[in-house]
């Protein structure tokens, strides 16, 4: 230690979500897709404290009835099977956002691992693994999911997992998380493969890194603004996918979700479009936001891209 | 705003000789960035059959001019006042349909990378007649014959055959010329040529200059030049103008700016070309050998797969030298000719197929890599590019130290190791806190070098370490590496395609071709009495001979 070492001063370093900071700073597109997933996370959080109601709650149909219209009691009606709307909304951003956050979380571990490993090496594990891949990128998933939805709830019948809570939500989330990691690691490997012959990675090399540092210092943290814009992304089409599921009544009958609001209720839609038309909007605005918030990481990443 | 007033004192000619008149031209930059203008007052005349050079390093805005003729201008960059005085008419006001018709027939321009300036789904036959549909020139048989006059006059090889070529095919002197044809083709009175010849090697920029000027002394035209290379000027210029920072800072002849430079920023830059050294330099003598290579060889295999047939290039073909301590290596070629792959090879960044490197007394060639990695320590690399040698995520600090902690230093010895170093290399230890983005081109090959000393290392390869600055720069962080060296009595082994800047730093130098050492041994000899053909042609084709033999290297008043 010398005296030279005492003269370290703090220097402020940049914000640590740098790439998250320029998205809300420079676009607008950003901030627009940051306000409605902020909006959907919050009342992910919040909203049931608003409802006195519990989600699967039908006492409704003593006092009002089904497909009732607005009131002081229900704010936004009631729908087909005597649920209140808004409740049912409120609970259905939960379920939303642990699909889309869930599904991403598996596919993301897995996609940046498996491109990982298929960009720094090369060659014939690279070959095997993108071969592999491609096998994700090409079978029909939701007939799939489907069909393991279906024979799962089935074969479980009778066994310990039959009473466990979300069973079905939880296979939902493994199989879109288990099909959607395809895409992120094909852009994990072409980030690798171009970052990887960079002279910095070279310097690291000759400054004797193992090949772990310098997978995890050098090239994954130059790879990450790229791959956290086909997350945002992702988290979109998950949510979407779910609902897609449950709207082919696939779902999981425990839980709430805009999907299964949809499917209750379309054959009413002219009775009371409400009930279909609220969900429908929820989930509109949850992948919009999602999307344009990919849309905003997509041009902080690419800052010659934003000077168009 | 002195120096253009002395331009048109000194200038005073009749306008009939002026072919395109630039009046008081100012662009402005967008907000933000490091100036309000990229030109600005900027009066230039250009005149018949002349060919004016624009000269100035990267950003003094001599590629804004040239593209503001051709209304080229991105969006962003609008020209604000002045004027662009051609046949009559102001090219800035003309609307676009009539500046079309001009564009190509009667101002044609070529750019730096022929690759991406040809469009590489179409042959070269149809690029070139393309231009004269485009204006409605001829019928197909007329245009085709006329494509193959063209390329004919620019010199392509199999005419016939060329026209129905691919750019792929071509190499980068061929596409240049393929290029070239397109902006003749109709016979244009001005040609703007903005960097033609900055991406080829020597030996073909001096084909591709002495075409231009054989052609405009041909056809009469009227050439406007862009380069930052004061060689290219003193081959090609009849007049030059340099600019710095948007400013037109001197206009003259060639002559009278290359050797009576008036501007203090000409002089600097006039100083700072490298110059052709014939004498010796006085490196240490009689120091141990650091680094012994024999007979090095690597093959790249591509291809090999089940249905291609495995394609081999030999980068580097028996190759054997010798460095001494304190003594600096320089090794010379032009593109593909095995330079960086040895450099690579002797930072086992690449395995070799063949030979010996013998280090610190062991033999590291075939060394795998954990029994290599006691030896990494004592040969360290300076990188090309600046902008992609530091990773942009991590501080000066981190960049520097990442390397002795690996070794197992501890964190406080790396860190005032560090600025220790950085002070060496003449940064100030603030440095150390600071990423990498916050500094210029020239500071960061400086920490480049920072990080390389970190080790201590015996031997430090610098592979085209220069060649991405400016030359005003090159100057000064060639100087940085002979101070380093006189300090830590480090061996050098400097790559390099530039035969001036060998000639002043090294002690030695290799001549590579396609894999080979054609000739070796001190500057002087390589460089002024050329043994092997090969290096002759090389040398033969340094541009701007006349300039940088004359002087011994000192700045001129």
């Amino acid at each position: 230690m010398t005296s030279m070492n005492d003269s370290i001063d703090p220097v402020a370093r940049p914000a640590r979500f740098g790439l998250f900071g320029r998205c809300l700073r420079t676009s607008m597109t950003g901030r627009v897709g940051f306000g409605l997933v902020m909006f959907v996370v919050i009342v992910a959080i919040f909203g049931p404290l608003l409802t006195p109601y519990a989600p699967k709650d039908q006492s409704a149909m003593y006092a009002v009835g089904a497909n009732a219209r607005p009131s002081a009691d229900h704010w936004l009606g009631t729908d087909r099977l005597g649920y209140d709307i808004l409740t049912q909304l409120l609970y259905g951003a939960r379920t939303a956002l642990v699909v889309g956050l869930g599904a991403v979380l598996i596919s993301g571990c897995a996609g940046i691992l498996i491109g990982g490993i298929a960009g720094y090496r090369g060659g014939w594990t690279d070959e095997v693994l993108m071969r592999f891949a491609e096998f994700f990128l090409v079978v029909p998933i939701f007939i799939i999911i489907l069909a393991v939805v279906r024979v799962l709830s089935k074969a479980v019948t009778g066994t310990a997992f039959e009473t466990m809570p979300y069973f079905n939500l939880t296979v939902i989330i493994l199989m879109i998380g288990l099909f959607g990691w395809a895409p992120i690691a094909r852009m994990t490997r072409g980030e690798f493969l171009r970052i990887k012959t960079l002279e910095f990675v070279q310097a690291a090399r000759c400054g004797g890194q193992s090949g772990r540092q310098i997978v995890l210092s050098e090239i994954l943290p130059n790879a990450f603004p790229s791959i956290v814009v086909l997350i945002a992304l992702e988290i979109g089409g998950a949510i979407l996918a779910e609902a897609m599921i449950s709207f082919l009544g696939f779902g999981d009958p425990n839980a709430v979700s805009w999907g299964q609001m949809l499917y209750f209720n379309y054959q009413s839609l002219k009775i009371w479009p409400m009930a279909s038309l609220a969900p429908g909007f929820m989930i509109f605005i949850t992948v919009l936001g999602f999307n344009l918030l990919a849309d905003g990481l997509s041009d902080a990443a690419n800052p010659r891209a934003r000077r168009r | 705003m002195n120096a253009s007033a002395q331009i048109e004192r000194s200038d005073v000619i009749s306008t009939d000789d002026v072919i395109l008149a630039i009046e008081g031209l100012n662009v402005s930059l967008p907000a933000g960035m490091d100036r309000d203008h990229a030109v600005r007052d900027i009066s230039v005349e250009l005149r018949r059959g002349e060919i004016l050079c624009v000269i100035g390093e990267s950003g003094s805005g001599k590629s804004v001019m040239s593209n503001a003729v051709m209304g080229l201008l991105p969006p962003q960059l609008k020209p604000v006042a002045g004027r662009i005085v051609f046949d009559g008419r102001d090219l800035l006001t003309e609307p676009p349909e009539a500046l079309r018709d001009l564009r190509g027939r009667a101002i044609s321009m070529i750019f730096q990378d022929p690759l991406s300036a040809l469009n590489p789904l179409m042959t070269v036959g149809d690029q070139i007649a393309g231009v004269m549909r485009a204006h409605g020139v001829g019928t197909a048989q007329t245009r085709r014959a006329r494509a193959l006059e063209l390329v004919r006059e620019v010199g392509l090889p199999d005419p016939e055959l060329m026209l129905l070529q691919y750019p792929f095919r071509l190499s980068g002197g061929q596409r240049q010329r393929v290029m070239i044809a397109m902006a003749l083709a109709l016979e244009p009175q001005i040609l703007i040529a903005d960097e033609p010849t900055t991406a080829l090697d020597v030996t073909t920029q001096a084909q591709i200059l002495e075409l231009i000027r054989d052609i405009q002394r041909r056809k009469g035209m009227s050439v406007m030049f862009v380069t930052h290379d004061f060689g290219v000027v003193s081959e090609i210029a009849d007049r030059v103008l340099v600019m710095e920072k948007g400013h037109l800072v001197e206009a003259g002849t060639v002559q009278k700016v290359l050797t009576r430079p008036e501007h203090p920023y000409t002089q600097r830059l006039v100083a700072a070309v490298p110059r052709m050294r014939g004498d010796t330099r006085e490196g240490m003598q009689g120091t141990p050998v650091v680094l012994k290579v024999e007979n090095l060889r690597k093959v790249y295999r591509s291809g090999g797969g089940f249905l291609s047939k495995e394609r081999r290039v030999v980068a580097v073909d028996d190759v054997s030298f010798e460095l001494r301590k304190g003594r600096t290596l320089g090794v010379v070629g032009e593109s593909g000719s095995g330079k960086s792959s040895l450099g690579k090879l002797l930072m086992k960044l690449i395995d070799c197929d063949g030979g010996r490197i013998i280090l610190n007394g062991a033999d590291v060639a075939a060394m795998p890599e954990a029994a290599f990695r006691p030896y990494r320590k004592t040969i360290q690399m300076v990188f090309q590019d600046p902008f992609a040698s530091l990773n942009p995520r991590h501080t000066i600090g981190r960049i520097l130290t990442a390397g002795p902690v690996t070794y197992g230093e501890t964190p406080g010895v790396a860190r005032a190791a560090a600025r220790r170093y950085l002070d060496m290399v003449g940064l100030s230890a603030s440095a150390f806190d600071r990423y990498p983005h916050e500094f210029s081109g020239g500071q960061r090959q400086r920490i480049g070098i920072a990080r390389a000393l970190m080790f201590d290392p015996q031997v430090i390869v610098a592979d085209e370490a220069i060649s991405a600055l400016d030359v005003s720069i090159q100057a000064q962080i060639l100087k940085l590496f002979a101070d380093v060296q006189a300090e830590t009595k480090v061996g050098l082994v400097f790559i390099t395609h530039d035969l001036r800047v060998a000639s002043q730093i090294c002690d030695e130098v290799l001549v590579m071709h396609k894999g080979r050492v054609v000739e070796s041994g001190p500057p002087a000899q390589i460089f002024l009495s050329p043994g092997d053909d090969y290096t002759r042609r090389l040398v033969a084709a340094i541009p701007g001979a006349e300039i940088t033999l004359s002087h011994d290297g000192s700045p001129q008043p």
